[in-house]
């Protein structure tokens, strides 16, 4: 048995082990990307550095034996900087992107790619339920959203954007199922106030109805729907469609009361006690919400935290353009969400009823929560030899024109067409990818230690069931090993020196003449997606 | 791709027959391979792994690993332009993109259009005193001007080539007059010494003078050569430095007397005549009396002490009787018949030897661990992978004296108990294989390696190991993996090779030179040994030394000796006016010292003090016109390029080092640019597995220590030095008289020219490839 301290913690272990396998049995985790069991582990990734104090030296744990005496921190500031350094360094060579643009400039962070090979495989239902995971009006949004997704849509620079916006509409048109989301939840018995029923009121209350929340929306109108309705011109946004979301929600169990106006005493007096929780939605207003509720203002003299939407009363939660003016729709459609999901937690947490204490942790989500694993690798503009590479998984044909104009939207099978054209530029791997995983949690800023130029990426396709991207590997050879165990005749092999090393096919045969035993092993311990299914979905929700 | 012909695949075959089915002989099958076929045919690697227990996988990943092989084909002559240290500051990287101008070369290519010419950078061809240096084939060809290349490569085709190393086994003839010495190390040879002998044995057959010709190895005094030197009993010792073909037979006639009255008058007849024509020439050869004092060559000599290249210059690399006349094998005799292998490693110990090749482990310890091993089987491996740019020693050691180093690794085999050992040296050093051959050759036929070694019960199978051009393999675990038949990759250690080398049995892994300095100290016995040098460095250290020294060469110097003693005494001071601004020791892994710790004495500690390391040996000595960027440029790049690409902070962290330091030459480099630099540098010395990225960042972070002011000018946009080509522009002075020479050489058009009038260079079409600057007879053409 070999004695030895970890993270200040005595221990004794069996020799042989290697520092990683000790500090797991004294159920200390440390970060592994190359270290794979029944590898031969030469170390590579160097994720894996611990601290060993006496030789004053980091060791890859995940090779390094236990030897007596040894003293080793696993987590001290040096040891997370040296990660951190080595996460950086491999982003700075990867590429690649976690998600797609149109993705990240969605300001609802829709799942804009996953839709798009939905409807072109004509399953337009799920297409739907994908658009309603963060977006509660798809059909109004199809006809009213300027679309920054299609500004960012990497397919823009080669001929034209795919019809994102259309498509969007499209699945809400040609889903077969009700135009109800299935799944709601039964009454929790919490009753939740919306005050104004404009995107913002709308969103938010949708998902809590969803999650089995009783709401009920006010609105200073006759007509809900805010500036949908009264700033949008019918020719652009046809009062029956605004009519038929607003008719979902009332048929989810949203209860409208119109033409009831807010005043400061009447939310103080009624809502406030009758509720619990409230979310303001009012759209934008030229007096500030302590005037028009009496909400207090905290030491900075603002009345809502834009982080977490909170509001100095505990229980009471703001979204929309109350809190600033905001030109998209969908914007306030995604700030309606992020109430909702605050207002849930805080229920959730302190059990409703407007707690006396505000109590941060019990507030709402951080606004920046959903948002912020977006861009830990970001490819930029493609080089034109690269269209290429991702015409393989679309087709080069022009952006399809509604043949009924774009007030009719797409048939079915326009649709389904032009949903064709997306390239898949998103990640496969968006979930279990551990470069993407440890960059966040380390905090790695990609850009930190950038290269002047970029590698070019590939793409190879020709595998019935796997795809290969070299420029997201990180060099750990595991397939390579793998593909041995499992006795490929081909196989894969490093090629190169130093920093031109990569991991190629023996010959220039193709990725299926390598992999034909081994495929799946291999993709499964890839940490990265460098190798991974074709028909992978992995949900970055 | 299948070979269209049954010849191909049977000479394939045959390659295999050579070497072996089994997966290590793969990388000595691939260099015969490449023999055959000139490059590495898809064809043949696929016949090699359906005929052998070789995977696609294993000859993919090796044949791209290693420099030396190639998948293009080659042209039909090589040249290898030497990028070396002491190249690189004499201005390498001009004369390389002049041949490049010259063949015609796209921006990928690196064999012209008619397939002639294949060209190749190189770290080191070991002639660092003649920089910059270019080998074609066989021919190498030193001080190459940018402006000329072109004459170079007609002077190369219309040569009638031979063979310019050529072995002259010793002459058994007796009735000798004296001696002639001529020096034929692969420098030597570079600076004309084949010439000069082919001139000195056609002199001598002609005039019937009965001389022993001795070629023997390395001289070490680079800066004088060609050198020849004269023997004669009753004589004090000559030495003829700088000398010429044609001048040899008039040297050799004011020695000794031409045989028979026939000869005597003949000669006496073309002496006048020869007088007569080349009257009033100046002689280029210089004569030192070897008791003389304050000559170039006693400064040289004097502070030196020779352990290592003991009788430099006076044995023939391999004369067994010459090495065993001077004391050869004493010292193996001396272990095997009257000391134990304890005591053999006790005496090592004691000597405290430490590792030459950088580290500095102590030897003896070293030794000791092998020998505590159990085990059956073990090996002694002489590390010869040297590969710094800016270092020749071991080749030097395994050119001149491979007895001495056999009978090294044959003591530590004893010591060690290892019944095995393996020479792994550079397949780009040809010469030093072939002399280790044939020293080996004649060892086993001398009952000295092989089965009972001197009659002993010690039984000691030594072979040769090819590599294949991999910096890195230095490295003692990536050295394993090589011979092992794999990608040269360093792993974690521990397990210590001394406990799981080569095949996971104790393997004792030494340098070149530590092994060299053996013998010595088992004849003088280890107190000997210790009583030269530092408390914590002893013995003697060789360094090639070269640069902006008067006199480079290859020295042998006590520890302790300090860099001023080194660059002012022996290397005589900095050429042409300069000033010394830096030493580079230690190559790659080394670092730059400012002149202002020239007082400092060498030894492992104060250098490591000092942020650098003593490395395998490289000293170059740089002067105000030598920029601290672009050295540390220049070093990197090698590092970044030798990296083996496993651990993410050699890898990816060199060369975004690489790439600042590109930003700031380039002028466009900002504040923050030097924190991150540093903090890369540091966090890659941290976070490497191995040696090589351990210290790849040492000549980033010195120069950044010593140096950091020419870092900020160059962030203003300012080269100091004028080194860094983007930040400098090339100008024609008041000095210019018209000649229009600079205007006819200017590859790009550059010089706008009227005959007797000023000239002008145009900044937009200016290549900045120094050629004007070169060819200028008045020197007015400056960088600013």
């Amino acid at each position: 048995m070999v004695k030895l301290t970890i993270d200040q913690v005595p221990a004794e272990v069996h020799e042989g082990m290697t520092i990683l396998e000790a500090a797991a049995s004294a159920g200390i985790v440390i970060p592994t990307m190359c270290f794979h069991d029944g590898c031969t582990n030469h170390p590579s990734c160097m994720i894996c550095l611990v601290k060993e104090i006496e030789r004053d030296q980091l060791v890859p744990s995940c090779a390094m034996p236990v030897a007596d005496g040894m003293n080793i921190l696993t987590n001290s500031d040096e040891v997370r900087e040296a990660r951190k350094d080595a996460l950086e360094l491999l982003l700075s060579d990867h590429v690649g992107d976690c998600e797609a643009p149109c993705r990240v400039s969605c300001p609802a962070f829709m799942d804009i790619p996953l839709m798009n090979r939905l409807v072109a495989a004509g399953d337009f239902d799920r297409a739907l339920a994908i658009v309603r995971e963060e977006i509660a009006l798809p059909l109004v949004l199809g006809y009213i959203c300027p679309a920054p997704c299609e500004k960012a849509c990497k397919r823009k620079p080669m001929d034209a954007a795919v019809s994102i916006c259309l498509l969007k509409r499209a699945t809400a048109v040609h889903c077969e199922g009700s135009c109800i989301p299935t799944g709601q939840a039964d009454w929790n018995g919490k009753r939740i106030a919306v005050i104004g029923t404009g995107p913002a009121g709308l969103s938010a209350a949708y998902y809590l109805l969803l999650s089995g929340y009783a709401c009920v929306l006010f609105d200073a109108r006759e007509k809900a729907g805010g500036m949908m309705r009264y700033s949008i011109p019918d020719e652009v946004l046809p009062k029956e469609v605004l009519d038929a979301e607003i008719l979902a929600i009332a048929r989810m169990g949203g209860e409208f009361r119109m033409n009831t106006t807010i005043s400061r005493d009447y939310f103080q007096e009624v809502i406030l006690p009758g509720y619990d929780a409230i979310i303001l939605a009012t759209g934008h207003r030229e007096q500030d919400p302590g005037t028009i509720f009496g909400l207090p203002p905290d030491k900075t003299g603002s009345f809502i935290d834009r982080k977490d939407l909170s509001t100095g009363v505990p229980g009471v939660f703001a979204c929309g353009n109350i809190i600033r003016e905001q030109k998209m729709a969908v914007q306030s459609v995604a700030h309606g969400k992020a109430a909702a999901i605050g207002v849930i937690r805080y229920i959730e947490n302190t059990g409703g009823r407007l707690a006396q204490q505000k109590n941060k942790q019990d507030a709402g989500p951080s606004m920046s929560e959903g948002l912020k694993r977006h861009s830990v690798s970001v490819t930029g503009h493609l080089f034109e030899p690269e269209w290429q590479e991702y015409l393989q998984e679309s087709i080069l044909d022009h952006r399809v024109e509604p043949a009924g104009g774009k007030s009719a939207g797409f048939t079915r099978g326009e649709a389904m067409h032009e949903a064709k054209r997306c390239l898949h530029c998103d990640c496969r791997k968006p979930v279990s990818c551990k470069l993407r995983m440890y960059a966040d949690e380390y905090g790695a800023q990609r850009r930190k230690f950038a290269g002047p130029d970029r590698r070019r990426l590939s793409r190879s396709m020709q595998h019935e069931t796997v795809v290969y991207e070299t420029e997201k590997c990180i060099r750990c050879g595991l397939c390579i090993e793998i593909a041995e165990q499992h006795g490929e005749v081909t196989g894969l092999t490093f090629a190169g020196r130093g920093f031109d090393v990569r991991i190629t096919i023996p010959f220039n045969e193709t990725i299926r003449e390598a992999l034909q035993k081994a495929a799946a092993d291999c993709v499964q311990s890839c940490p990265t997606g460098a190798l991974a299914f074709k028909t992978a979905e992995e949900r970055n929700k | 791709m299948e070979f269209s012909d049954q010849q191909s695949a049977g000479k394939v075959d045959l390659v295999v027959s050579r070497h072996g089915k089994s997966a290590d002989a793969v990388i000595p099958i691939l260099q015969e391979l490449q023999e055959t076929f000139n490059y590495l045919p898809v064809a043949a690697l696929k016949r090699v792994c359906e005929t052998t227990e070789i995977t696609p996988s294993a000859i993919s990943g090796i044949s791209t690993f290693y420099t030396q092989f190639r998948h293009q084909p080659a042209g039909k002559h090589r040249i290898r332009v030497c990028t070396g240290t002491a190249c690189h500051v004499k201005g390498a990287l001009f004369v390389y993109e002049a041949f490049r101008r010259e063949l015609k070369l796209k921006e990928s290519e690196d064999t012209d259009a008619e397939m002639r010419f294949t060209i190749e950078k190189v770290a080191c061809l070991g002639c660092c005193t003649l920089a910059p240096v270019v080998r074609v084939d066989e021919v190498t060809y030193g001080h190459v001007e940018p402006g000329n290349v072109g004459g170079l490569l007609r002077d190369f085709l219309s040569r009638n080539k031979h063979d310019t190393v050529v072995n002259n086994p010793a002459s058994t003839r007796s009735g000798f007059q004296g001696e002639v010495r001529i020096g034929l190390g692969s420098c030597c040879v570079a600076s004309g010494s084949s010439e000069v002998k082919a001139e000195l044995e056609k002199t001598l057959a002609a005039s019937g003078i009965l001389v022993d010709v001795q070629q023997v190895g390395c001289v070490g005094i680079c800066n004088q050569v060609p050198i020849m030197e004269i023997l004669k009993p009753g004589e004090q010792p000559a030495y003829y430095a700088k000398i010429r073909p044609e001048e040899v037979r008039e040297v050799l006639l004011s020695h000794f007397r031409p045989e028979g009255w026939v000869n005597r008058f003949r000669s006496r007849f073309y002496n006048i005549f020869d007088q007569m024509v080349a009257n009033g020439a100046p002689k280029s050869f210089r004569k030192y009396m070897a008791e003389q004092r304050d000559t170039p060559l006693s400064d040289f000599l004097g502070p030196q002490v020779n352990i290592a290249t003991e009788n430099r210059g006076v044995t023939n690399p391999v004369d067994f009787e010459g090495y065993r006349r001077t004391g050869g094998f004493e010292s193996l005799r001396r272990c095997l018949e009257r000391m134990t292998p304890q005591q053999v490693v006790d005496e090592i110990t004691g000597s405290g030897l430490r590792g030459r090749g950088g580290a500095g482990f102590p030897t003896g310890r070293k030794w000791q661990m092998v020998r505590d091993q159990q085990a059956t089987e073990k090996t002694v491996i002489c590390n010869g992978d040297e590969g710094d740019p800016g270092a020749f020693m071991d080749r030097m050691l395994l050119e001149s004296y491979p007895f001495r180093i056999i009978e090294g690794m044959l003591i530590a085999g004893y010591a060690a108990g290892a019944s095995q050992g393996i020479f792994y040296i550079r397949a780009e050093y040809p010469l030093a294989m072939l002399r280790i051959g044939e020293a080996l050759d004649i060892c086993r036929a001398n009952g000295i390696a092989g089965t009972s070694v001197l009659g002993s019960d010690f039984t000691f199978n030594i072979r040769i190991f090819g590599g294949a051009g991999a910096f890195v393999c230095g490295e003692e675990t990536a050295l394993i993996a090589s011979v092992e038949g794999k990608r040269g990759l360093p792993r974690m250690r521990p397990p210590y090779p001394v406990e799981k080398g080569l095949w996971d049995k104790p393997t004792l892994i030494n340098n070149t030179e530590t092994l060299s300095l053996v013998p010595w100290i088992i004849r003088h016995g280890a107190p000997a040994f210790s009583a030269i040098g530092t408390a914590g460095s002893k013995g003697t250290k060789v360094f090639a030394l070269a640069g902006k020294v008067r006199r480079g060469g290859l020295i042998e110097v006590p520890m302790g000796i300090t860099i001023r003693q080194i660059v002012e005494e022996i290397g005589g001071g900095i050429a042409g006016n300069k000033t010394f601004k830096a030493v580079q020791i230690g190559g790659p892994s080394g670092g730059c010292l400012p002149a202002s710790a020239a007082g400092m004495a060498i030894d492992f500690e104060a250098l490591k003090e000092a942020g650098t390391m003593m490395g395998s040996g490289g000293l170059i000595v740089l002067d105000e016109s030598d920029c601290m960027v672009d050295i540390a440029h220049y070093f990197l790049s090698f590092t970044q390029n030798q990296s083996c690409g496993r651990c993410t902070f050699c890898r990816i962290g060199t060369r975004r080092m690489l790439g600042l330091l590109d930003k700031i030459r380039s002028g466009r480099g900002v504040r923050e640019d030097l924190d991150i630099l540093e903090k890369l540098a540091h966090s890659t010395a941290r976070g490497s597995i191995c040696g090589l990225g351990k210290t790849a960042p040492n000549p980033v972070l010195t120069t950044l220590h010593y140096f950091r002011e020419e870092y900020e000018a160059h962030l203003q946009g300012h080269c100091p030095s004028g080194k860094c080509l983007p930040l400098i522009r090339y100008e024609v002075g008041e000095g210019c008289i018209g000649c229009t020479k600079c205007a006819q050489r200017c590859p790009s058009g550059a010089i706008d020219f009227k005959p007797y009038e000023v000239h002008s260079i145009d900044p937009e079409k200016c290549i900045k490839c120094d050629i004007c600057r070169q060819i200028c007879p008045e020197d007015a053409i400056s960088v600013k």
